[in-house]
């Protein structure tokens, strides 16, 4: 297991390497000079020379890119041009809405996700079956902003049940809190759900087609039993890499759920730094994100050697 | 399975695994695979989703009843009735006839940067393939390095820094795309000059270009050709997102997503305007699926489900 860590972080070296680099000349990909794109033409010349300098764009590339790696390295990821905040403090104010949100999303979508799953691939080709493919279906067709809009319809508008925008913590006032991120949480939770409804159904037809199942059957076990103790074990597998490769969407989404419902969260940043034409905190902003994905990429796979020893012994 | 995405519906599944389709007669397996297609279950309605949504675009301004950009601010906010099939928007503008020039922009963008995607994808796959080594190394950390960032961020930086509007989407979500298709293409150029009609055609002293054009494209497409099919899908869903925030298409120019995002204010009072273009949007999303589906079961059968 241990080399199997050092090998998957080596692997990751060179990636966050190019990753890197691709954020840093994010700023240079820019029709024309960065720093008319990023402040409006009324703005004062010498203001415009302070930025070019403050940002080291009046240096050659090279020194430009050396630079900001350096300062990288150790730990400075530049500043916001509108509110002067570094960029790290700037996200870890928003970061707490964000992981709530995603793990009350993630929870909501396995809670609908599972049974939903086996039973449709326990019962194949029953009309349970047929409600669960075309629920997946629907989830995965349905972008997260109309999801979310009919739901705001529904519950915030037509029956007013629950706020259609807004955060309020949950761990200050438990109940507003969580009435502020139950549809926010939905949206996002629908399509993770059709994704993992669609893999667990799958995963589950393969394994249930196996000889340790018919073994299984022939000594007389349960279907329930079957299911429960042989071939849904052996069919998460498959659902824990697609959790994995669903992190990038789950990340997306978020961007869109918190721009739609007005939650503070770090998608939201990104959205309104990309409006303001913060380019420094958009910089940082994504390549904070990217690692984060890469990390967590990384933790599932290492989840996956630990679930699965065929995967560690390879 | 499903590598990804709904919703922010930006990646997209991954189809096939890398591999060569059989060398069968050209004419002979294409009328198969038209059967097969036009058997499985849900095509018809796929097809004719797509048949209507490309007429819409191509015909907009025959068969919109209205200027999609021409305001009447005494019928803003309109039910829909007999003059205004869809309603009309907080300025009067008529529904339908934006739905129908948004079919435009969406289909472009779903076409326009699949397209670049496979084409700079299949590009760098062949080369990858055929290079091997350092090169091979180089373009592939490249990909992973496009795929280390979730796809709809990477897209919304690129879109703002391209600056707003269809080229910067289309470029943005050709870049997204680009990964899968090199790694498609590279996996299929590895399978293919492994096998014994590529040896027997270097033996002959065939030069390598003629390898390439000749054996590994050929049998290389089929795979392409169900990724891509399933990609359209997904970037037509990202192109909406993208302009739902603001990236796209500007104003007043009608995009589904963009009509969307302007009629969440009016959820109350006139849902139509957001029901409208998300009812096309969902519609043609879902037909593309079926079609994308039909597609990969004709050409490759061992992946129904």
């Amino acid at each position: 297991m241990g080399r199997l860590i050092l090998r998957r972080l080596a692997a990751t070296i060179p990636v966050l390497l190019l990753v890197t680099a691709g954020v840093f000349a994010l700023i240079h990909l820019t029709p024309g000079d960065p720093i008319d794109a990023m402040m409006a033409e009324s703005v004062d010349d010498t203001v415009k020379r302070e930025l070019r300098r403050d940002l080291g764009l009046d240096r050659p590339l090279y020194l430009q890119y050396a630079t900001w790696m350096g300062r990288l390295l150790q730990g400075d990821l530049g500043r916001s041009i509108r509110n002067r905040e570094p960029v790290i403090e700037n996200v870890s104010r928003r970061i707490k809405p964000s992981l709530q949100l995603a793990g009350l999303a993630m929870a909501i979508s396995l809670l609908v996700a599972t049974p939903i799953g086996i039973l449709s691939a326990a019962r194949r080709n029953s009309t349970i079956d047929r409600v669960g493919t075309s629920f997946a279906l629907f989830g995965i067709c349905m972008p997260n902003f109309l999801i979310a809009l009919l739901l705001i319809f529904l519950f915030g508008v037509t029956l007013r049940w629950l706020p259609i925008s807004g955060y309020v913590d949950p761990m200050e006032e438990p109940w507003e809190g969580f009435r502020s991120l139950t549809l926010p949480a939905i949206t996002l939770g629908l399509a993770l759900a059709a994704v993992i409804t669609r893999t667990l159904r799958s995963s589950m037809l393969e394994a249930l087609s196996e000889d340790y199942i018919r073994t299984a059957r022939a000594k007389g076990l349960s279907d329930g039993a079957v299911v429960r103790r042989h071939a849904l074990k052996n069919a998460l597998i498959p659902v824990v890499t697609v959790l994995g490769l669903q992190l990038g969407t789950l990340i997306g989404g978020a961007v869109i759920t918190e721009y739609v419902f007005a939650l503070p969260g770090v998608g939201r940043l990104v959205v309104d730094a990309v409006f303001a034409r913060d380019y420094p905190l958009v910089q940082g902003v994504v390549l904070l994100i990217a690692v984060g994905f890469i990390l967590s990429n990384l933790a599932v796979d290492l989840l996956y050697g630990l679930i699965d020893p065929r995967i560690r012994h390879r | 399975m499903a590598s990804s995405t709904p919703g922010s519906g930006i990646a997209e599944p991954m189809a096939a695994p890398p591999r060569p389709a059989m060398a069968r007669p050209a004419g002979a397996r294409r009328w198969r695979t038209l059967r097969h297609a036009a058997r499985a279950r849900l095509a018809p309605f796929g097809a004719a989703v797509l048949v209507i949504a490309a007429a819409a675009a191509l015909l907009a301004p025959l068969v919109a009843p209205h200027d999609p950009l021409k305001q009447d601010l005494n019928h803003a906010l309109a039910r829909p009735d007999r003059a205004h099939l869809l309603g009309t928007d907080n300025v009067g503008r008529d529904v339908l006839s934006r739905v129908i020039w948004g079919t435009r922009v969406s289909l472009v963008a779903g076409l326009g940067s699949v397209g670049i995607a496979v084409l700079a994808g299949g590009l760098l796959g062949l080369l990858a393939g055929y290079a091997g080594g350092r090169i091979d190394g180089l373009v592939m950390r490249l990909m992973d390095a496009v795929l280390s960032f979730p796809p709809l961020v990477l897209a919304l930086a690129l879109g703002a820094v391209l600056g707003a509007g269809l080229t910067g989407v289309l470029i943005a979500l050709g870049v997204v795309y680009t990964p899968t298709f090199a790694r498609l293409m590279r996996g299929q150029v590895l399978s293919i000059t492994a096998r014994e009609y590529v040896d027997a055609a270097r033996a002959l002293g065939v030069p390598g270009w003629r390898i390439a054009w000749a054996h590994v494209l050929p049998n290389a497409t089929a795979p392409i050709v169900v990724q891509a099919s399933l990609s359209v899908a997904f970037a037509i869903l990202a192109e909406a997102s993208l302009s739902f925030l603001g990236l796209g298409v500007q104003p007043p120019a009608a995009s589904w997503g963009s009509m969307i995002n302007a009629g969440r204010g009016y959820l109350q009072q006139a849902p139509w305007i957001v029901f409208g273009p998300g009812a096309a949007l969902f519609v043609t999303v879902v037909g593309l699926n079926f079609v994308g589906d039909a597609v990969r079961d004709a050409l490759d059968p061992r992946l129904r489900v």
